[in-house]
């Protein structure tokens, strides 16, 4: 039976090894290359294990695809004159293995893995210069001069813009891009206020938060003891936060996030 | 945290009855075997209750039954200190508990599910006169039978284990449950006297009224096996939401009410069907066992389809299982919001994951056995083409179905995402996106069986193109349908919608599985084979995916049993009976692993040592030289 | 034998990766211990402290904030509920028997059923049962100066007035790993004792003796009450006397034990 059927132009195994090294590829392609997104690590694996075992069921749930597929291996075994080829497989495929494992064994300066939650749910009120605030209703007490007075309105963004570059450009950078002259010693990284995932997703208020208690005010899902913020109500006025986050607004050209337009 | 109650009995157990059936049936040596376990395991039983009953201040020696005695009683949870706790040395309390727990409930899952479908099966071969029908439900019997004494050592295992390590947790519930717990002893008795008449009465009770005579047995058994089994959950849900008690815990008198308490009903609903995919799954792995050894054509071919017929049960009772589960989590949020949360939120949100992974080793098994089995027939060489297809549907929901809400991130990788969310994995993490992705795998896992089951033969009747036609927009509407309702409600409407749409989704899968039946039934009435069926011809492959479908049910009811106590948190019963021992905290997820898979592999090696067993008892040695008629020759 | 083998061999090996994948696949979150039942020092109680514990009851131990938060919208805010709660009062569908703000939000905690948030109702009740359990009781089990605590955190969070009280010297139950926060110091037992500790004279005036920076208190029971001094030890800024700077330090709130700023009021009152 076997001789009538012609034989494959590619071998069952490459087949297969093609198969899953394209669809590892396709991923690599589409999350890290085309939406610049890589998928973590951890679940890449979870997925290619899954992948393998299932291009394995497609590959073997017939009698004869599952011959083929094993063939070339049950060859290299078997077959007497391919004893050298053996040999060399045999000694490379573990030692390959043990660098593998020897490589993964290396003890690294790799922070261990935390869960972080960057944007936490902020608390509904927040204490800070001694005063209670409702950060639900907080709100920038200079927003409204946009509107009424555009004049003054520019120049606390200049006020502010001045705040930015004393005190916060080191490490989010003078583009706000979250690459300042420290930016690459610090982990996590310093925000990027360009992005649209960032401040344009955010009420002022919790620029207000985030701002004035810094690091160590984050809730614990958000992991407050490896951010390098500062508390800035120590260094800086109330007045002053505001007029930074009016600058940041102004400079990235992204609007507060505001509960009454949705 | 599992802890399990189960009292066979207490010291008024009249001994007559078990006299009666050794009496009865002392001719029989494997019978002999199983019983005296049981006896044994029964008179352990008395002795323990004795002990405890002795132990317990409630009781009055004098008073008549010991019901009368502990009614009188206030029965109210004591305040606990871990002193309360009785220590031995090297032995944790906990563990043990919760081993013998699932190690009992394990086996009696089996052994209870076994004769439901057993049932099924000899009515079937009742109604279609095969003998094959009636020949393998004897066979599924005759596991059940030696996993039956084990069962009741097991319970057994558990009531003393319960009594040593957890004295003042199992006086107050059989305070509250002691005369379900006689009830539950009288009944032990009935079911085993069901279970051996029908068994040992098989060959004798053959044909005309003497098999509806039978089958009547089976009815009994069953009906006292489910009867059990709802009484022992009626105990365990009172220990998650308990009800007949006051605030305090005090007991009202009235335990039916306890028994009746809000989650006893969901429990049941849920354990009854799982029961029966897991019987299913074992007496696969049974029937995997025996063809791999097996060295005759026909005893692979028998094999074979006894493998095909326990792997259909199991899948038939596995798809409506996730409905069920919703269905209890529902309850569950429904009694306690707080428990509920505890449940799908905290670390219990990763088990999840774990379980994800487990039902699609399931789905996968189960479909890599389906295709496997198509080999059984030439004419199956036509479907091989798309079988590549399905499975890389069903990967692709899997993937979907396991990708978690929160990823686990380097510092690395954090940076290049430049947050913890992924912008576009990040969606497929949540609720909507796996209901979707778990319908859309069972459709397609149905879909497999629709292949299989047109493997060997073509249809004649006149309108198989349009009957084809319908399929596939069946199919297709219905796979529209799930994404719509999953994508349009999961992401386009606010937080309520989302969980709401699991239903419409599940009726879709529903409908769509059962018209495509009745739909390809009806085709193929009175279909052309075009190749036979060749019991037999299938790979050894196929028996090891059968076998993972026993390890990874196992498995999953492991550690569905370990959420399903630990949402209890620190409490012995839920609100009323604070847990003071050392052990009250909830076990991280990886050491309640290690916990079920020592579990695993002590209940895989009782079951393949019955399998040995049933093996062995079919084996004849011949006897020469040794015997007085081989001096004798 | 060699199946046998081969079974077991492959079964060993699914368990090992079910195993693996759950230890090692997964991250390994430690769950929290269960709450621990520990004596705590009311004597030394200020506003400030009983607030934070109330602050800490609701995060942790009470699981308020499991469902009253901002994002989960299974139950209502309670932000502002300290100033929603006479408007609460007088609503017809109030099935309670509170008259007052501290009243309401006491019952609220022990009884949720009184007065049900439109839209918060268990399904199917139309909003005439609550689905929240009765915070003193089951496993939540707030004791009364808990739930006082608890209650003391909402007025202040809505900005309101703390009226609860604050427990003095009386011992009583609490929970959490570890104290409330602060260092803790041995209550002052004389009012003398207080103002010589906190050095009142270094800017007031008492028996005609101190610094003048501050109003004169030798007579200032003849002119305050009790509640007008005890707020302007508390929140001095509150009203400024004619004449005198705003210099007062705020920080009497934190540092004063509520027994302590008990007896300095009535000592004050006292003087006329």
């Amino acid at each position: 039976m076997s001789t009538a059927v012609q034989k494959p132009v590619i071998p069952r195994l490459l087949q297969a090894a093609l198969v899953i090294a394209g669809i590892y590829a396709g991923f690599w392609l589409i999350f890290d290359l085309i939406l610049a997104q890589p998928i973590p690590q951890s679940l890449m694996v979870m997925y290619m294990f899954f992948v393998v075992s299932g291009v394995f069921m497609v590959f073997t749930f017939t009698e004869e695809s599952a011959r083929q597929l094993i063939a070339p291996i049950r060859a290299l075994v078997e077959d007497q004159t391919k004893k050298t080829l053996r040999n060399v497989v045999f000694i490379v495929v573990p030692a390959l293995a043990a660098v593998a494992v020897f490589f993964q064994l290396q003890p690294s300066d790799e922070a261990p893995l935390e869960l972080r939650s960057i944007h936490p749910a902020p608390p509904s009120s927040v204490k800070i210069f001694g005063k209670r605030y409702d950060l639900m209703s907080l709100e920038n007490p200079y927003r409204h001069l946009e509107k009424d007075d555009p004049e003054q309105f520019q120049e606390l963004v200049a006020v502010g813009g001045e705040v930015y570059i004393r005190n916060c450009q080191y490490c989010h950078g003078d583009k706000l891009d979250g690459k300042g002259p420290y930016a690459q010693g610090l982990n996590p990284v310093p925000l990027n206020f360009q992005d649209i995932g960032t401040i344009a997703q955010l009420q002022e208020s919790f620029l207000f938060w985030r701002i004035a208690t810094g690091g160590p005010g984050l809730p614990k899902e958000a992991t407050p003891w490896i951010s390098s913020m500062p508390i800035w109500q120590e260094f800086l006025s109330e007045e002053e936060i505001w007029q930074v986050i009016l600058y940041l607004y102004d400079y990235t050209g992204h609007r507060p996030r505001s509960w009454e337009h949705e | 945290m599992t802890r399990k109650n189960k009292n066979f009995g207490s010291q008024s157990i009249p001994l007559r009855p078990r006299d009666g059936i050794c009496g009865l049936y002392a001719s029989s040596s494997r019978l002999s075997y199983s019983l005296s376990v049981v006896v044994l395991a029964i008179l352990l039983l008395g002795v323990s209750t004795g002990v405890f009953v002795g132990a317990g201040d409630t009781v009055a020696e004098a008073s008549g039954s010991a019901a009368d005695g502990l009614a009188a009683a206030v029965i109210a949870p004591p305040e606990l200190t871990a002193a309360d706790y009785p220590t031995i040395a090297g032995v944790n309390g906990r563990v043990t508990v919760w081993l013998v727990a699932q190690l009992h409930l394990w086996f009696a899952a089996f052994v209870l599910a076994v004769p439901i479908f057993v049932f099924i099966i000899e009515a079937i071969g009742m109604r279609t006169r095969d003998k094959r029908y009636d020949e393998m439900a004897y066979e599924f019997i005759k596991i059940s039978i030696t996993a039956y004494s084990l069962t009741a050592i097991l319970g057994g295992l558990l009531l003393f284990s319960l009594i040593v390590f957890y004295p003042h947790l199992f006086q107050y519930l059989s305070g509250v449950f002691g005369e379900s717990m006689f009830y539950y002893a009288l009944l032990f008795f009935a079911e085993s006297a069901a279970l051996y008449l029908y068994y040992y009465g098989w060959q004798w009770l053959q044909g005309g009224f003497r098999k509806w005579v039978h089958l009547t047995l089976g009815l009994l058994l069953n009906a006292a096996g489910t009867t059990l089994m709802f009484l022992a959950n009626g105990w365990v849900t009172f220990m998650m939401s308990p009800a007949g008690v006051d605030p305090a815990g005090v007991f009202a008198g009235d335990t039916w009410a306890a028994m009746h308490n809000y989650l006893w009903n969901p429990i049941n609903l849920h354990r009854f069907i799982a029961n029966i995919a897991y019987g299913g799954s074992i007496v696969g792995a049974y029937a995997a066992f025996r063809f791999l050894s097996a060295t005759r054509p026909e005893e692979r071919a028998h094999y074979d389809w006894m493998g095909y017929n326990a792997n259909f049960i199991a899948i038939l009772a596995l798809l409506p299982l996730p409905f069920a589960g919703y269905y209890l989590a529902a309850e569950i949020y429904a009694y306690s919001q707080q428990m509920g949360i505890t449940l799908m939120g905290g670390i219990f949100a990763w088990l999840f994951i774990i379980q994800a992974v487990l039902i699609g080793t399931l789905f996968l098994s189960a479909n890599y056995y389906l295709w496997c089995g198509m080999g059984r027939s030439d004419g199956a060489q036509r479907y091989n083409k798309f079988i590549k297809y399905l499975a890389i549907v069903i990967i692709a929901s899997f993937l979907v179905w396991f990708t978690p809400h929160t990823l686990v991130l380097t510092n690395e990788e954090l940076k290049v995402l430049g947050g913890p969310y992924h912008k576009y994995l990040g969606p497929l993490g949540i609720m909507p996106a796996k209901n979707t992705a778990v319908n859309i795998m069972i459709l397609f896992t149905a879909l497999s069986f629709l292949f299989y089951r047109r493997s060997n033969r073509i249809a004649t009747v006149a309108w198989v193109k349009a009957g084809n036609t319908a399929q596939l927009a069946l199919y297709t509407a219905g796979i529209a349908n799930l994404l719509f309702l999953g994508v349009y409600h999961g992401y386009f409407t606010n937080t309520v919608y989302k969980v709401a749409a699991s239903i419409p989704q599940v009726m879709t899968t529903l409908i769509v599985i059962v018209v495509s039946l009745g739909l390809d039934s009806a085709m193929y009435r009175g279909a052309r084979e075009v190749a036979p069926l060749n019991w037999g011809r299938v790979p050894n492959r196929a028996q090891y995916a059968l076998f993972l479908l026993a390890v990874a049910f196992t498995w999953l009811m492991g550690l569905m049993g370990y959420i399903r106590s630990g949402i209890r948190q620190h409490w012995h019963v839920t609100d009323v009976f604070r847990d003071n021992s050392l052990d009250a905290y909830t076990p991280t997820l990886g050491y309640a692993a290690n916990v079920v898979s020592a579990g695993t592999i002590l209940f895989m090696a009782m079951v393949i040592f019955i399998f040995w067993l049933s093996q062995v008892s079919s084996r004849k040695t011949p006897t020469e030289g040794f015997g007085n008629q081989a001096e004798g020759r | 034998m060699k199946n046998f083998l081969q079974v077991i061999a492959f079964s060993l090996l699914m368990i090992g990766f079910f195993a693996a994948f759950s230890n090692f696949g997964i991250p390994e979150i430690q769950p929290a211990p269960p709450p621990v039942q520990e004596k705590l020092d009311l004597g030394a109680m200020t506003p400030e402290r009983f607030i934070t514990l109330g602050e800490k009851l609701f995060n942790g131990k009470g699981t308020c904030a499991l469902c009253h938060n901002a994002v989960g919208g299974r139950a209502p805010p309670l932000d502002r509920v300290a100033t929603l709660a006479s408007e609460r009062l007088a609503d017809s569908r109030y099935q309670g028997g509170a008259n007052d703000v501290q009243g309401y939000l006491v019952e609220s905690l022990v009884d949720p059923s009184a007065y049900v948030v439109a839209g918060f109702g268990k399904a199917g009740s139309g909003d005439t049962e609550s689905p929240m359990p009765n915070a003193a009781a089951g496993s939540i089990g707030l004791s009364e100066v808990e739930v006082n605590a608890v209650v003391a955190y909402l007025q202040d969070l809505a900005g309101t007035e703390v009226t609860v009280e604050i427990p003095k010297g009386t011992e009583g139950e609490a929970t959490g790993p570890e104290p409330v926060t602060g260092t803790a110091r041995t209550a002052l037992a004389s009012a003398e004792e207080i103002i010589d500790r906190f050095g009142c004279v270094a800017c007031h005036k008492l028996a005609g003796k101190g610094g003048e920076i501050g109003p004169d208190l030798t007579q200032i029971g003849a002119s305050k009450d009790a509640s007008y001094l005890r707020q302007a030890i508390l929140d001095p800024a509150a009203e400024i006397v004619e004449g005198y700077p705003p210099i007062m330090p705020v920080t009497y709130e934190v540092e004063l034990y509520a027994g302590e700023l008990e007896l300095l009021v009535q000592y004050l009152a006292a003087l006329k």
